[in-house]
């Protein structure tokens, strides 16, 4: 070919491409169909074989430089058409054709795209790891609107693509894949499942965003893992989970939840979290069903929480629950039981040893003087066992504990979802419902919720969504919590005579007889909620939403309290009294009647330009809330069968009710800028109003700013093949906080009554009287918070790290300022008072696959520390301090020096009082009211700061592996440092004089039985009631190190195989069984689990069997 | 209401403070605040020597009280409130003295200083020097005051009630709630000015409540204090209690006996009280030719068997009996013999020292154990016998102090003071002889009233009384062998009476005859005064604590 002409053919090819761009569409290729070449050439150059086109047709071949034409090929073809002929020749050779009217374009399959081609239309099957169709991924040819789902079988067919065309394959929960047609027809993918990545999209503040995208400190945490758990509620689900987020719990009863603090305290008063459900702020996180979360986002830091402003001081929790996907049609069923059992459980003395100890108190208190026996006599306790073998109701020997709880209390739980979804209308259902008894009698928390999800695309323009949900709650209990009483009664006191019939007890505290006979307090929580939001999108980027989201609640209390009569053992007609708690059966009721609402008017645009990439949001919310109380009660009922009111008497009924109302209204904006998806910047304000303030002091504005560097996008960080993505994020913000009564800024009067004589008559007259102390300019409590963060994905992103430090100085704290007593009101609410939390959080993970094992392995840890400033004179006393200086609920009490031993030590020592003795525990005179030791131990003038109580280094960890049908994961929990006081039942001796004695007391107590060798020697004081207050009196002695390690959660699941499976009509089947709170290292006295609070319902192990069926 | 709501939002089921104290209902309910019941707590006799709980004390009795006690707490802020409260309506008047008639403004204006008054008295003599002021404080000020003394505030309790005196009626009509009166207002006065040993002054208030001649003491002393007993002629401060409206006597089960349901006298009063009832010739019972230790009811004063429950009677429906050989009782209802569980042979925590109290109680009682007994401040027996103690010490001994204090006594024997043949009456005597006298005579009378720990302060005999230790009866065994068996039962000795009517146990404890309950202690260094509760000092740098706390 004469070289002017190839000049010339890549001149054309420009002018060419300009032509067609415009003319696509309009040429017709009839030519090059009906025109058929015969040709037989062998071994020649592609150039060449051209050329003889050329010459034998009118097709003109087009191509530059780039195409690499010298491969040699061989044809044999005979009326055959042209296409049919390139097929052929250009198979394998990355060189792509295309055929308009009689031009041939040849471009690389790299290489210019904007040219049109022939189009086609591909078809595939998308499959998941394990080879089951996966129905409802969104297939959409890349940078087009053009797109469709996989149907129930997982196949799509996707027309109008191009040779040169890429596949984008999305489906949430898996990893997004792009693939070149490159001009296949066929395609078949298999998804693989997202744990945590980069390109995850998480919920952030009325949006979503790319988690590479982010630039404050969000943590997310997928809905599997809070159902994989097992727990009831979502709360408890979190501990360990996430960094930064401290989750604690004091009991386990049936059904309880656990206090959530993101970033520790920030403020005295509430420094709970705002829990966003779907965009709509909720009341509890525990109201969710842990099956329906899709995930969980927490917003830490002040630049991804502002946008939530006037409350988001505390952190921002944001659950988005499942919805369907088009495609999907599925009815799956879930089925679990399990048991629960206390971890652990204190353990107490004999019988015997109990009614020496008894007699030991008496004795000390006494003055040891000569009568050993005070209390039983000798001979009775020489004898006792024997006595109680011909008597046991005279002489009883109880076993509390083992009477009231069982070792073992069921649960089950059973969710039945459907999911039904086209391309218009796409529905999710879920019903679930959850039982757990406890380890006593009569206590059963029962739950059913519902959730019903729905998503309508009406038009390009327009779509909604529409979720309803449904939950009742019931709780179910006996008329007292047995738990404290049980643990201090005394194995002397009978709890059933050996008929059968309720005994005394300790004089009528038996506790056993009360939880059997004495009644109920059974709770019924109701709520309904929606949500309804119109989206509406005028044109490509631009949104404008209208949500409206109301939520009801109706709350039923009832307390039927049964006198319970015990008789005397030998004479079941003599009733010697009722037990303790009730003289007489009452009913009490209450309800409560209450909603919130809350509007919102979102816009929202999002805009690329070449390589900058703007979204920008803006918004008005409303919200309002309600809430009344009402309660009713009759006493002294004749009957004890009909816990109703109309049953009781007249005369001694009562009732009361009251009232209340706040309401907020915001206006927000964001606006989220990058530059490459390297540099990022973010700004967000927020303005709120708030009907707790005077309208003079209303309104509050919390901006904030934060920038992200994506360093690894850098050319000079290119090259470092094992950092996959670094990225440097910074903030800074202002968060709100108003959450202090309903009316502070307002000197309410508050009513109550006061009876009068009138005559020999009795009248109740109604008073009123101001309680508060008002503080009218009383003003939003503000957060400013700093964080400083990165996120790094280190070999090809296999192992992530998140680590975050950050300050929060909250300052015009709203808190009750601590008034002198004297001044005769109640404490006030003001701002006032400064505190600082400062902290880190570190995460990691890792995942990978060896051979047919998938596994993944992650840790997080955090720390903070929250020390308060000023508090405008304000002091928080008590055994926990706030004050200037001091941490948050520190510590606070008397520096000890070990036990007195003798009677010289005590004369010539600062003590409490006179009653002091030998084997006290000894404290350090640090001042007196000249400021100078004053020779005795006072409140006032003798107490230090003795440390933090809050818990230190909270970490958690988890490992999931997976084999074949096999998965595993194994989470652990813990808490590297916290100082705990032993207190109450835990170390008491004989609680309110009569109580049992811990067994971990006995032989290691100070006793004037012990030499003074063995008194040097043993760990807790004399035993004695007069010097209770004392010994046990806040101070060091009693701290120890809380840390714990807990191995929190062990989960084995098994799939079965697709071919059973099928065989037998169902599309999935997995069993698996989970253990909850297994064991744990910790430092505690035996008996108490880290977590237990000294009289709380024991924490519990469980062990869950579940299968989960799906059609 | 959906998309934008109201922002100005007011309490709903509360009243605004803005412009209240308007018009003559707001003023009365807010009057009527000040006499709600927990601002009027009666004080807990367990502090005294009258009482025994088993083998509990308080942190009074044991030595241990400190800042941090809670009931000291309590009674520190509530009597504040009180007096905040009181200040308030004092400084609102002028708002209504245009649209009400002076008399309604006189009575609400001197029940306020009537309040204030009775609850600053309260603070000095617990607390010594206190914090005074009359007028509404704001935070600023309030941490700029310190203590005012002792003397200072007596000077404006004195005014307040004179005011109080001097706007406060008479008495109130029997459609009116009853508030204070003028009598209760001299009364009041009289006790503060005793207590802080202004004689005259108390002599005089006495005096002028008891000129006032309305008063007169309630025929039949046992009665007197049952719930059926509303309002009577003796009352002069006192508030009511209700079942109907809920303001209760709780716990009264503590008093009873087991037989009835009660804790068998798990608060019962003490070998101490009972030793110091005068016998029915007028001395105490180491003088009296009278008193037997082994039938301890028989010859006393008939206030010791409206107090004590006597062995052997009927006792709301059974006998009465904590012999331990007693294992079955009547009852009286049915005419059963049944288990008696008010002795120790069947029941560990019968009685601990065999007695239980009667004042007070009587079948209203059951079967819930929840009491509307009148709560008694202020009745004028204590006027009579508070300007007869006012007059011995001012040594003005003269009839009218015989006559105040036998006409208490006589009541009890239902007679007239005049019959003196049927009463021992109280003859002339020395200063000292008379102070006996009265003293013991309150102890009597006032028993289980919540007025002796007053007394044994004023006194300052607390350091005596409450460093005796509390006894009780032996355990079973030996107490068969011991004391039943050589017919010793009840008490095995007669205790010499000091001057102050206490009984010395000791010689008793030491012979092996009877059980040591508790060590009573009392820290005469500092106990005279409670210290200020703790967080009061520590935020206000200007209060310093009361000496040895």
């Amino acid at each position: 070919m004469p070289f002017y002409d190839q000049i010339l053919k890549k001149m054309k090819l420009t002018l060419l491409l300009l032509l067609l761009t415009v003319l696509s569409g309009i040429a017709a290729d009839t030519y090059s169909q009906s025109t058929k070449l015969t040709l037989k050439l062998e071994n020649v150059r592609i150039e060449d074989l051209l050329s003889q086109i050329e010459d034998k047709s009118e097709f003109r071949f087009f191509y530059n430089e780039e195409i690499d034409l010298d491969k040699k090929v061989s044809v044999n073809s005979s009326d055959e058409t042209l296409v049919n002929i390139l097929d052929k020749i250009l198979n394998n050779t990355g060189i792509r054709y295309e055929v308009i009217g009689r031009q041939v374009i040849l471009t690389n399959s790299s290489g210019i795209a904007s040219v049109s081609q022939q189009s086609k239309t591909v078809t595939g099957k998308v499959t998941d790891s394990s080879g089951e169709p996966l129905p409802g991924v969104t297939v959409v040819v890349k940078g087009t609107t053009n797109g469709t789902i996989t149907g129930a079988d997982g196949n799509y067919s996707l027309g109008n693509i191009t040779a040169d065309a890429t596949l984008l394959f999305s489906f949430v929960g898996m990893k997004s894949q792009e693939i070149p047609v490159a001009g296949k027809t066929g395609i078949n993918v298999t998804m693989v499942e997202e744990t945590i990545g980069l390109e995850e999209v998480v919920a952030i503040g009325y949006g979503t965003a790319k988690k590479s995208d982010i630039t404050g400190a969000v943590a997310t945490l997928q809905g599997d893992a809070v159902a994989e758990r097992r727990t009831t509620q979502v709360s408890q689900a979190l501990q360990g989970a996430i960094s930064g987020v401290m989750v604690t719990r004091d009991n386990n009863t049936p059904g309880s939840s656990a206090t959530i603090n993101i970033r520790g305290i920030t403020t005295i008063g509430d420094s709970s979290p705002l829990i966003i459900m779907d965009g709509v702020p909720i009341n509890n996180i525990n109201d969710i069903n842990p099956n329906d979360i899709q995930d969980i986002s927490v917003l830490k830091d002040a630049a991804s929480a502002s946008i939530y402003g006037s409350r988001a001081a505390a952190g921002v929790i944001l659950v988005t629950t499942k919805r369907a996907k088009a495609g999907e049609l599925n009815l799956s069923y879930n089925a679990e039981y399990g048991v629960e059992t206390p971890t652990q459980l204190p353990v107490y003395v004999d019988v015997i040893r109990y009614m020496q100890i008894a007699n030991e108190l008496r004795w000390n208190d006494n003055g040891n003087t000569s009568d050993e026996y005070p209390l039983y006599a000798k001979d009775i306790v020489d004898n006792y066992m024997s006595l109680n073998a011909e008597n046991p109701d005279l002489y009883p020997n109880t076993d509390w504990v083992g009477l009231i709880l069982e070792k073992y209390a069921p649960k089950q739980s059973h969710t039945l979802s459907i999911s039904a979804g086209t391309k218009a209308i796409r529905s999710k259902l879920t019903l679930a419902y959850d039982k757990t008894d406890a380890l006593y009698m009569n206590h059963t928390y029962e739950r059913i919720t519902s959730r019903f999800n729905n998503d309508i695309t009406i038009n390009k323009f327009l779509s909604a969504t529409l979720d309803m949900y449904f939950k009742r709650s019931i709780r179910e209990q006996p008329s007292l919590d047995p738990m404290y009483n049980m643990l201090i009664a005394a194995p002397v006191y009978a709890a059933e005579w050996s008929d059968g019939r309720v005994a005394e007890g300790k004089t009528g505290n038996n506790i056993y007889g009360q939880i059997k006979y004495g009644g109920f307090r059974n709770n019924w929580y109701n709520q309904v909620g929606g949500k309804l939001s119109l989206d509406f999108t005028p044109f490509d980027g631009f949104k404008l939403s209208a949500i409206l989201s109301p939520n009801l609640g109706f709350d039923k209390a009832k307390n039927f309290q049964k006198k319970v009569s015990y008789t005397d053992w030998e004479d079941p007609t003599s009733i010697l009294g009722t037990l303790e708690w009730a003289k007489t059966t009452n009913l009490y009721e209450s309800r409560n009647d209450n909603y919130q609402v809350t509007t919102q008017f979102l816009a929202n645009y999002t805009k690329t330009i070449k390589e900058h990439n703007l979204n920008i949001l803006a918004g008005y919310e409303n919200y309002y809330s309600y809430y009344e109380n009402l309660s009713a009660s009759r006493e002294q009922y004749d009957l004890e069968a009909f816990p109703y009111l109309d049953l009781g008497p007249l005369t001694y009924r009562g009732n009361s009710g009251n009232a209340y109302e706040n309401a907020y209204r915001s206006w927000l904006g964001r606006v989220m800028y990058n530059y490459q998806s390297k540099y990022f910047i973010q700004g967000n304000i927020r303005f709120d109003a708030s009907s707790r303030f005077h309208t003079d002091y209303r309104w509050g504005s919390f901006p904030s700013l934060s920038a992200g560097w994506v360093i690894s996008e850098e050319s000079f960080m290119k090259d470092i093949s094992w950092l996959s993505f670094l990225k440097l994020r910074g903030s800074w913000g202002t968060l709100g906080n108003e959450r202090i009564g309903n009316y502070p800024y307002q000197a309410t009067i508050a009513f109550s009554d006061a009876i009068f004589h009138q005559g020999s008559t009795v009248v109740a007259s109604q008073t009123a009287a101001q309680w508060q102390y008002a503080i009218r300019d009383i003003s939003w409590e503000k957060t400013e918070s700093f964080d400083v963060g990165f996120d790094a994905g280190l070999f090809d992103n296999k192992l992530r790290l998140t680590g975050d430090y950050y300050r929060k100085t909250t300052k015009d704290m709203l808190l009750a300022l601590e008034i002198p007593d004297y001044m005769g009101f109640s404490n006030p609410d003001q701002n006032t008072g400064k505190m600082e939390t400062k902290g880190w959080e570190f995460e990691a993970n890792y995942n990978n696959r060896i051979g047919q094992v998938n596994y993944s392995v992650g840790f997080n840890i955090s720390d903070f520390k929250s020390t308060m400033g000023d508090l405008g004179g304000t002091e928080f006393l008590g055994d926990q301090i706030k004050i200037k200086g001091s941490e948050f609920n520190e510590w606070y009490g008397y520096i000890s020096d070990g036990l007195f031993q003798t009677e010289e030590e005590v004369t010539t020592s600062p003590k409490t009082s006179e009653s002091v003795r030998p084997g006290d525990v000894k404290y350090k005179d640090i001042s007196g009211p000249d400021g100078v030791p004053d020779g005795s131990i006072t409140p006032e003038y003798d107490r230090v700061l003795l440390g933090g109580s809050l818990p230190r280094y909270m970490y958690g960890a988890n490992i999931r592996l997976e084999y074949k049908g096999f998965d595993f994961s194994m989470v652990i929990q813990g808490v590297g440092k916290q100082n705990v006081r032993l207190e109450g039942l835990m170390v008491q001796p004989l609680m309110e004089n009569w109580g049992h004695v811990p067994k971990i007391l006995d032989g290691n107590f100070w006793s004037m039985y012990n030499t003074q060798e063995e008194n040097l020697m043993v760990k807790y004081p004399r035993i004695s009631q007069t010097s209770r207050g004392n010994n046990f009196a806040m101070s060091d002695y009693w701290l120890i190190n809380g840390a714990y390690l807990r191995l929190k959660n062990i989960s084995l699941g098994y799939t079965l195989p697709k071919s059973i499976v099928q065989s037998i009509k169902m599309n999935n089947v997995r069993f698996y069984a989970t253990i909850s709170d297994l064991y744990t290292f910790d430092n505690f006295p035996k008996g108490w689990d880290p977590e237990v609070s000294s009289s709380g319902y024991p924490i519990t192990s469980s062990f869950i069997f579940g299968v989960a069926v799906k059609f | 209401m959906i998309s934008c709501t109201d922002l100005d939002l007011n309490p709903l089921s509360e009243g605004s403070s803005e412009n209240w104290y308007s018009n003559e209902t707001e003023i009365s309910m807010a009057v009527n605040d000040l006499y709600r019941p927990v601002f009027w707590p009666l004080e807990d006799g367990e502090w005294t020597d009258d009482y025994t709980r088993r083998q509990a004390l308080t942190p009074i009795t044991s030595a241990t009280i400190n800042g941090e006690w809670e009931t000291l707490q309590n009674l520190w802020l509530n009597s504040y409130k009180t007096i905040a409260r009181a200040n308030t309506i004092l400084l609102n008047l002028d708002k209504v003295s245009e649209i009400l008639p002076p008399a309604t403004i006189d009575k609400f204006a001197g029940n306020a200083h009537f309040v204030r008054a009775a609850q600053y008295a309260k603070l000095i003599f617990y607390y010594g020097d206190v914090v005074f002021y009359t007028n509404i404080i704001d935070i600023d000020e309030a941490f700029t005051l310190s203590r005012t003394s002792k003397a200072e505030v007596l000077a404006a309790i004195y005014a307040d009630y004179d005011a109080a005196a001097s706007k406060l009626p008479i008495a109130y009509g029997n459609a009116e709630n009853k508030l204070a009166t003028k009598g209760a207002a001299l009364a009041m006065k009289a006790r503060i000015a005793l207590a802080m040993g202004d004689w005259a002054i108390a002599r005089d208030a006495a005096k002028a409540c008891m000129d006032l001649g309305i008063y007169e003491l309630y025929p039949d002393y046992g009665e007197l204090f049952l719930a059926k007993t509303k309002n009577p002629k003796e009352l002069v401060f006192g508030l009511p209690r209700s079942k109907e409206f809920g303001v209760l006597w709780e716990m009264v089960n503590y008093y009873l006996p087991r037989n009835v349901g009660g804790f068998g006298g798990s608060i019962a009063p003490s070998w101490d009280l009972f030793h110091s009832f005068l016998c029915t010739d007028g001395l105490p019972i180491d003088k009296s030719p009278l008193y037997n230790p082994q039938k301890p009811f028989k010859n006393r004063d008939p206030r010791c068997t409206a107090t004590i429950v006597e062995f052997g009677t009927p006792w709301l429906g059974f006998i009465y009996e904590p012999h331990p050989d007693s294992l079955k009782v009547l009852n009286v209802n049915t005419g059963q013999r049944v288990k008696n569980n008010d002795t120790r042979g069947n029941q560990q925590y019968a009685s601990f020292n065999g007695l239980v109290w009667k004042k007070f109680a009587d079948e209203s009682w059951l079967p819930d154990f929840k009491a509307e007994n009148d709560k008694m401040f202020m009745r004028y027996a204590d006027v009579l016998l508070m300007y007869a103690e006012a007059k011995i010490e001012l040594n003005e001994i003269d009839q009218s102090v015989l006559d105040a204090i036998n006409k208490v006594r006589a009541r009890a024997y239902k007679v007239s003071y005049t019959a003196t043949s049927s009463y021992p009456a109280v003859g002339t005597g020395s200063q000292s002889q008379l102070r006996t006298t009265v003293r013991v005579e309150r102890r009597m009378e006032f028993a289980h009233e919540g007025l002796r720990y007053q007394d044994i302060i004023r006194w300052k005999i607390a350091e005596k009384v409450l460093n005796q230790d509390i006894y009780g009866m032996l355990d079973v065994a030996a107490l068969r062998t011991k004391i039943v068996k050589p017919g010793l039962w009840f008490f095995p000795m007669t205790p010499a009476i000091d001057e102050n009517g206490s009984p010395n146990l000791l010689p008793m404890y030491e012979a092996g005859l009877i059980k040591l309950l508790a060590d009573r202690q009392f820290d005469a260094s500092k106990q005279y005064l409670w210290p200020i509760p703790t967080k009061e000092i520590l935020i206000n740098k200007n209060l310093i604590q009361n000496p040895g706390y």
